[in-house]
């Protein structure tokens, strides 16, 4: 499609919707003459408009999805024949599941908690340098890369030559340079499941510096500087003083990258395709749904426990969000 | 459920170059076409997908219809979303058959009318056969035709350097104990024997499901690979543990194998013969189908640079000189007039004469001009199926996909990296049973 | 006191810059890769770019075609180098066993008695007195110095001839509707579910706030099969760019709605009650107070969901078809990191096209970004 064309659909795109709104409250404001008397039903119909394209979008894209596929898990691989509980037996017996299940703790225990602590003690260390701002934009970068790009760039890390060959991987260059073997690290079993969260732990520390900066600046500086006067070292200021201060905002970093973390998808998608088992529920799940056949009912019973894994720490996070509200 | 489906043997393919066909040479003419659009999606990606574009521009230059291609390295995982949601292309390129079975037992693709099988049966050397494999059943448990086979290729062959060999003083293994000799001899000289690679994106591990299966023919007689395929014989058998093992005693052996055992799932089967041609060179034989040239560094030379020997059989085991092979198939997910108009042309000489003139591209096509083949070695090809006294098709293109491009590729993975051959054995037997 | 502070100063800046090096080594590794030779990079690592290398390689010398005759001799003379630059060979060998046999300057013999002598510039000449039978000519093995060699030849190979160009452009074609049209539709949604009173106002938001928890993977199947019954009954094709752009709006409504929500109910009710005293419509209060109040907060949001999209791969691989006039960035580098895993020069520079808009964007606007971020998860 040429340049020309896409640029014609993209604008066209666009201004259907800013039409839709521009000529539905044009039509409205012409066709209810009398303000006062039908008030509540102009605010009425206006709410319509308003909120017509959002919550059909919603709908077809979230709503109607998730009952769609609460049908399916209870139904065969083709969405054909009622099945019953059978894919969730199937699934708390599968060794690939149980599998999926305990890769997803381990990324859960480990990516959230390293990252939030890396976070918080960079944004220590920035604080007040005068080349600060310049560091944390270097931690932040990877943020702004795609989970693909990233996987690429690791790549260079972490490629594997036979002994004796020359090492184009930067880790196995290293150990090859103080005199032991390069492996090939994506597939040793386990521990290359903390090589891919290696990955997402340098993309998430980003978000959690960016935060726990703006939060220590929040911290008032009276307080600081009395300890500092009493004599305490910036080490015990550190712990005494400012994770207890900062403690909601640690929570809620460590929960949305738990969150993110639940999801995670691209990485292993992009170099292990859940191979050597790196599998996770996520990669599982887009597994039975397309691969070699596909089973749509086995499929849906993966993304109802990833659903069923976030609800908890979200409810738990609008908990606490509302809790702030009334404050 | 996928109805099983019924291997064949075909010493008849090797009349693939000599006999007249029922389509008159020269170039593909068609009816006019123009303002319609045909959508092809395959797993062919980088050199290959440009000479599948130059095909169907063959196609759009003599009816005017507007060509597409786009494919894939997770093309069993997309081609199954597109499916289901019905937005599939026009035709699609299956490398296995039991995919395509797949496909047409969820309703995703529309039979082909008698007069294109009509075309098959006539123009492919042992046709009937090619019709039996794209004869699958629909959502209603209904036979019915749907695909043609595009492209074939012969899987039991080694490639190598002549001139690796001459230096070294290696001479071509006749017999499988003479190649086990011959890996042995190259090891102790300090060379490595083989390069094996099994990456390939999502369909990793695929290259060691061939060489399981060269090995099966090797070992056993035919009819326990008919059995192996339909799981008549279940695949923990211990007859494919004996194969596995056999197929370890060369990828697992760290002195066997171009950058030890660890580099065999790791390396990627486009990259892996580069082995061959290195200075020095880091591997002496490379085993795997006559499509891979296409992936040897530019600017070699076939016969010259590189060459091909066939797989050899046990000497002891009175097997005959059993081969491989198998194709890509394409089936049409409409019935619309362009896309019918496609597969007839698929059907002429002029496309497949294209692609042999590239090379790594063989033909059942009766009615193709032998002397369009890019090399001698292409012509050799041809020799090794006449001379085969069994043929049979890649099993793993034959199963289920679930086992043949899931269970089974992942199994070999997990093979090469240390479990052991029951245990793997034992998992692709439960997703047999699985599917059941 | 001062010695003190500054000793923990020092020490902390040293730690600081520790994590810096760790960070930013990786991509800057990949940097480097995309711009070095390709040859050189295949067989080395980027740490070794500034220093020469020793390259092996393997040549063929012509055959009886391009033989002449001098002074009783067969010649066959030659370039194996094609006036590329700066390599030097060093030593070369006449059989694939020994690649080092002989330095430059001595004469290689072969088998049936000919000659061959190698310079270092790559000439080659073969002499024999019997006349030259084969037409294939015998291979020399090289090892040569080649000195560090920097080039914007894998850019231009990328951008022109691996579709990434084209790549590039649909995944922009792409990302502005799927960033604007979200932020057109929920800013009407976020402001009605602030200031507008209506029955179900409340359970709507808490719908909103649920819908986060969904994984898009549920959707893909759903929504796909519907956009072909669509299409089917329009006569169009399911897989399309609106298609996309829907899909990236429906699944960046909720987080949406929810950021805007949060700004729009944080600013001040006065200004609003005023203006409705004054007899403006919800409308007008939206296009004159609200919208140009909401600036910066648009400014932020726009460039998150605009980096998610970019980035986004699943969702594009998904609802768009993979032809080049349709495959976005993301993908068509999924493509390129499984089947040119050896070509890296097409992968690193093809990673590093596929990063710089977002890396743009980042410097140019860190602050909407951060802002954004920030907005979503601290109070105040």
């Amino acid at each position: 499609m040429s340049i020309v064309s896409l640029f014609l659909i993209v604008c066209l795109g666009i201004l259907i919707f800013i039409a839709y709104f521009h000529i539905s409250n044009f039509i409205l404001d012409h066709f209810v003459n009398n303000k006062s008397k039908k008030f509540s039903q102009e605010t009425s119909i206006r709410a319509v408009i308003f909120i017509a394209p959002a919550f059909i979008v919603l709908f077809i894209f979230i709503l109607y999805p998730v009952f769609e596929t609460v049908r399916l898990s209870f139904y065969d691989k083709f969405g054909r024949d009622f099945v019953g509980l059978y894919n969730y037996i199937w699934a708390f017996k599968d060794p690939e599941f149980r599998r999926g299940i305990l890769n997803n703790l381990g990324w859960l225990l480990v990516v959230p908690t390293l990252s939030t602590f890396f976070g918080l003690v960079i944004a220590k260390l920035a604080d007040k340098i005068w080349w600060g701002t310049f560091a944390k934009s270097i931690i932040f970068m990877p943020m702004a890369i795609s989970f693909v790009g990233a996987g690429v760039i690791w790549k260079f890390i972490y490629e594997y030559r036979g002994p004796g060959d020359v090492q184009i991987g930067l880790l196995n260059a290293i150990i090859v340079f103080f005199g032991f073997e390069p492996q090939a690290w994506i597939t040793i079993p386990i521990w290359n499941n903390l090589f891919l969260m290696a990955i997402m732990i340098w993309i998430q520390t980003g978000l959690a510096l960016v935060i726990f900066s703006a939060a220590l600046r929040g911290i008032p500086k009276e307080m600081l500087e009395a300890a500092r006067i009493d004599g305490a070292s910036e080490f015990r200021i550190f712990f005494s003083i400012i994770i207890p201060y900062l403690e909601q905002t640690i929570l809620v970093i460590w929960t949305i990258i738990t969150i993110l973390v639940l999801k995670i998808f691209d990485i292993i998608f992009a170099m292990t395709n859940g191979e050597w088992q790196t599998e996770v529920l996520a990669n599982l799940m887009y597994d039975w749904m397309f691969r070699g056949g596909g089973d749509s009912g086995r499929g849906s019973v993966l993304a109802i426990v990833i659903m069923l894994g976030v609800i908890p720490i979200m409810i738990w996070n609008i908990h606490k969000h509302r809790e702030e509200q009334k404050i | 459920m996928i109805k099983t489906i019924k291997l064949f043997l075909a010493s008849a393919i090797a009349i693939l170059f000599f006999n007249s066909s029922a389509f008159a040479g020269g170039h593909y003419t068609g009816p006019d076409l123009s303002g319609q659009k045909v959508t092809m999606f395959g797993p062919w990606l980088a050199p290959e997908d440009a000479t599948m574009r130059e095909v169907m521009d063959i196609f759009s230059k003599a009816t005017g219809a507007e060509v597409e291609y786009g494919g894939s390295d997770s093309f069993e995982q997309q081609v199954m979303i597109d499916l289901k949601a019905g937005s599939a292309a026009d035709l699609v390129v299956f490398p296995q058959p039991g995919l395509a079975a797949n496909a047409a037992a969820m309703g995703g693709l529309a039979p082909m009318g008698n007069d294109i099988k009509q075309l098959v049966l006539d123009n492919y050397a042992a046709g009937q056969s090619w019709v039996d494999l794209s004869t699958y059943a629909d959502e209603n448990g209904n036979d019915q035709f749907y695909a043609i086979f595009f492209r074939t290729n012969v899987k039991s062959l080694v490639w190598y350097s002549p001139d690796n060999f001459e230096d070294n003083g290696y001479e071509i293994p006749g017999t499988m104990e003479e190649l086990i000799a011959l890996t042995e001899q190259m090891a102790s000289d300090g060379n490595t024997p083989w390069c094996i690679g099994l990456g390939s994106g999502a369909a990793t591990g695929w290259p060691a499901t061939d060489w399981m299966e060269d090995i099966m023919l090797r070992t056993h007689p035919p009819s326990v690979y008919d059995d192996w395929v339909s799981n008549d014989m279940p695949f923990n058998d211990p007859k494919v543990l004996e194969a596995m093992d056999f197929f370890g005693s060369f990828a697992l052996n760290d002195n066997y194998v171009n950058g030890g055992s660890k580099a065999v799932a790791t390396t990627d089967f486009r990259d892996a013969p580069n082995g061959l041609f290195t200075s020095p060179a880091e591997c002496m034989m490379h085993r795997q189908a006559s499509f891979i040239p296409a992936f040897f560094p530019e600017g070699l030379e076939a016969g010259v640079d590189y060459d091909f020997f066939y797989f050899p059989a046990f000497s002891t085991k009175d097997l005959g000189t059993p081969v491989l092979g198998a194709g890509t198939v394409v089936a049409a997910t409409n019935d619309n007039q362009a896309t019918v108009e496609f597969m007839k042309f698929l059907m002429h000489p002029e496309p497949h004469e294209h692609w042999m003139a590239k090379g790594g591209f063989l033909t059942p096509h009766k009615g193709v001009d032998g002397s369009k083949y890019a090399s001698d070695t292409f012509r050799k090809l041809g020799e090794i199926l006449t001379g085969a006294t069994t043929f049979r098709f890649d099993a793993s293109d034959l199963m289920p996909g679930a086992i043949g491009a899931g269970s089974f590729w992942t199994g070999m993975v997990d093979y090469t990296n240390g479990k052991s051959a029951k245990d793997v054995a034992d998992s692709i037997q439960a997703s047999w049973d699985a599917i059941k | 006191m001062i010695k003190k502070i500054n000793f923990s100063s020092l020490l902390s800046q040293l730690l600081l810059l520790f994590f810096v090096i760790i960070w930013i080594t990786p991509t800057f590794g990949l940097f480097i890769s995309s711009l070095r030779d390709k040859d050189l990079l295949a067989i080395s690592g980027w740490w070794t770019s500034l220093t020469t290398t020793h390259v092996n390689e393997i040549y063929r010398m012509s055959g009886k075609e391009e033989q002449i005759e001098e002074n009783g001799y067969f010649i066959i003379k030659g370039n194996f180098f094609n006036n590329v630059e700066g390599k030097k060979i060093q030593s070369f060998g006449i059989s694939s066993k020994r690649i080092n046999q002989f330095k430059i300057g001595e004469i290689g013999i072969f088998k049936d008695k000919s000659e061959v002598n190698i310079f270092e510039n790559g000439d080659y000449i073969w002499k024999s007195l019997n006349k030259f039978e084969k037409k294939k000519g015998k291979r020399i093995f090289t090892t040569s110095l080649s000195p560090p060699k920097f080039t914007f030849d894998n850019y231009k190979e990328v951008l022109f001839k691996e579709g990434i160009g084209q790549a590039f452009i649909n995944t922009l074609a792409v990302a502005i509707p799927s960033t604007l049209i979200p932020l057109i539709i929920c800013s009407f949604f976020a402001y009605a579910l602030s200031w507008m009173q209506f029955f179900g106002r409340d359970t709507l938001l808490a719908i909103v706030i649920a819908s986060l928890v969904v994984p898009l993977q549920m959707s893909l199947i759903p929504i796909l099969t519907i956009y072909n019954d669509i299409g089917a009954l329009f006569g169009v094709a399911a897989k399309s760019y609106p298609g996309v752009w829907m899909a990236h709006t429906g699944f960046g409504l909720a987080s949406t709605t929810f950021l805007l929500r949060n700004f729009i109910k944080s600013l001040p009710n006065e200004m609003m009650e005023a203006a409705r005293v004054d007899g403006a419509s919800h409308y007008d209060i939206f296009l004159r107070i609200i919208l140009p109040l909401s600036i910066p907060a648009f400014a932020s949001i726009f460039i998150l969901q605009f980096l998610w999209v970019w980035n986004d791969l699943l969702v594009g691989l998904v609802f768009l078809d993979q032809v080049p006039s349709e495959i976005i960035l993301t993908a068509k580098l999924k493509e390129l990191l499984g089947s040119r895993g050896e070509n890296w020069e097409i992968l690193t520079t093809g990673a590093f096209v596929s990063m710089t808009v977002p890396l743009l964007i980042f410097f140019l606007l860190q602050r909407y970004f951060i802002r954004g971020l920030v907005s979503g998860s601290v109070k105040g």
